[in-house]
């Protein structure tokens, strides 16, 4: 049989773990790719011709077998390459690829490694899409039933008892900015299962309406992502909180490159009415609400950032009840990353109880629109 | 690995192929519902709060 076979042969693998029933003879055909290796069963196994047995262009081609292989006949490209091979014994052309050895115990160890590695990169692809759509599946049915309760709680006119549980919802939050639509139950606490079915109030800070800072955070990818857009809202959007009594329509405080012209410029708009720079003219600084601002991006570590006076402690304030109503939204910055916080603060302008309006989309046209 | 695995996979090629499929079904599923949404809260990525 030797004596047959070119040199070619080598590139029989029968070390290959992916042949293992590679017969002896069947050294016309390379390693890989695996469907190579349908021949039909009865083809008597090529051999190598004598130079000038073959005239250019025309190959005998093997009849395929459809039956087993119903890919692109491949046939072709690889005879012409194993001939090359076969004839000069060496890879003369560049675009031929050298002989490759049999793979042993080292190269099978390699190569499942390699296995591994591309599996591991693919199942962190697939925690990608987990988080970025899955995560979000899972809590448009958790916001879905908790909508329901919240709306069944206030039908029922149960009385507000001393404060919501944690994780139950206790209010709604609307953005019309982000569409009449936009809506999510708020959650009490800020821990994962609270903000994986919507926005969580951080606990201990003020309640919608009440003089302070309402604080209330939400995830900006999956989950839902109820704050993906908040840094497409700008001074005077409004965000409206809906509890079981009344609407209060907050509207983002003015931004660091709007505060110095704010009373001639944007604050005159009659959108803007009601919101204005909370400086104090005679003051150092502009008085306690010198560092408010409707967008802040902070550390995560700066907690005082949802105080009722943001970034002030609560007994440095001179007069507690000086303080105004806030609103402040917090998700993480930038996005996909929760190396910073983005925080919008907003300011009370209105309080509009629910025996006025009938629903939402009343206090909406009430409103006129923005 | 792969190619064992499939070498392993008794019958015909569609029927490797079924169960080939619906093992890789079978992973997927388990770790979307059981894996990723246990190692999710313990990644820092997804913290939108102050504290």
């Amino acid at each position: 049989m030797a004596t047959h076979e070119g040199p070619g042969d080598r590139r029989q693998y029968s070390g290959d773990p992916y042949r293992p029933r590679a017969r002896p003879g069947q050294g016309g055909e390379r390693p890989r790719p695996p469907m190579s290796r349908q021949q039909p069963g009865g083809q008597p196994p090529r051999r190598p011709r004598p130079p000038g047995d073959r005239p250019t262009g025309e190959r005998p081609r093997p009849p395929v077998d459809r039956r087993r292989y119903t890919g692109p006949d491949l046939s072709n490209e690889e005879t012409v390459i194993f001939e090359a091979v076969g004839k000069t014994g060496t890879a003369t052309k560049s675009k031929d690829k050298p002989p490759l050895p049999p793979l042993g115990k080292g190269g099978v160890a390699v190569r499942t490694v390699g296995e591994l590695l591309i599996t591991a990169g693919l199942v962190v692809l697939l925690f990608m899409v987990y988080e970025l759509y899955v995560t979000d599946l899972f809590s448009a049915e958790k916001q879905a039933a908790a909508s329901n309760t919240l709306d069944g709680d206030w039908a029922k006119e149960r009385t507000t008892h001393a404060g919501p549980a944690d994780g139950e919802a206790f209010a709604r939050i609307h953005i019309p900015t982000f569409g009449a639509d936009f809506n999510f139950t708020i959650q009490e606490g800020t821990s994962d299962a609270a903000l994986e079915v919507g926005p969580g109030h951080y606990k201990g800070t003020a309640m919608p309406g009440e003089r302070g800072n309402f604080a209330i955070a939400g995830h900006r990818v999956g989950k839902g992502a109820p704050f993906n857009d908040l840094d497409s809202l700008t001074s005077c959007d409004q965000v409206v909180i809906e509890t079981q009594t009344d609407f209060f329509v907050y509207k983002v405080l003015p931004y660091d490159d709007e505060m110095a012209n704010w009373e001639s410029g944007k604050g005159a708009d009659p959108k803007c009415k009601g919101v204005s720079t909370l400086r104090k003219p005679g003051e150092p600084g502009g008085g306690p609400y010198s560092k408010t601002f409707g967008r802040k991006v902070v550390l995560p570590s700066q907690g005082d950032a949802v105080n009722p006076v943001p970034f002030v402690r609560p007994d440095k304030l001179p007069d507690a009840s000086n303080t105004v109503q806030l609103l402040t939204l917090t998700t993480c910055h930038p996005q996909f990353s929760a190396r910073e916080r983005l925080i919008i603060t907003s300011v009370l302008t209105q309080q509009v109880p629910k025996t006025q309006v009938k629903d939402y989309t009343d206090l909406m046209k009430k409103l006129g629109g923005r | 690995m792969y190619g064992w695995i499939w070498r392993h996979l008794p019958g015909p090629f569609a029927v490797k192929l079924t169960i080939a499929v619906v093992l890789l079904l079978g992973i997927v599923a388990l770790l979307m519902f059981v894996v990723f949404p246990w190692v999710e809260p313990r990644l820092w990525f997804n913290n939108v709060s102050v504290q």
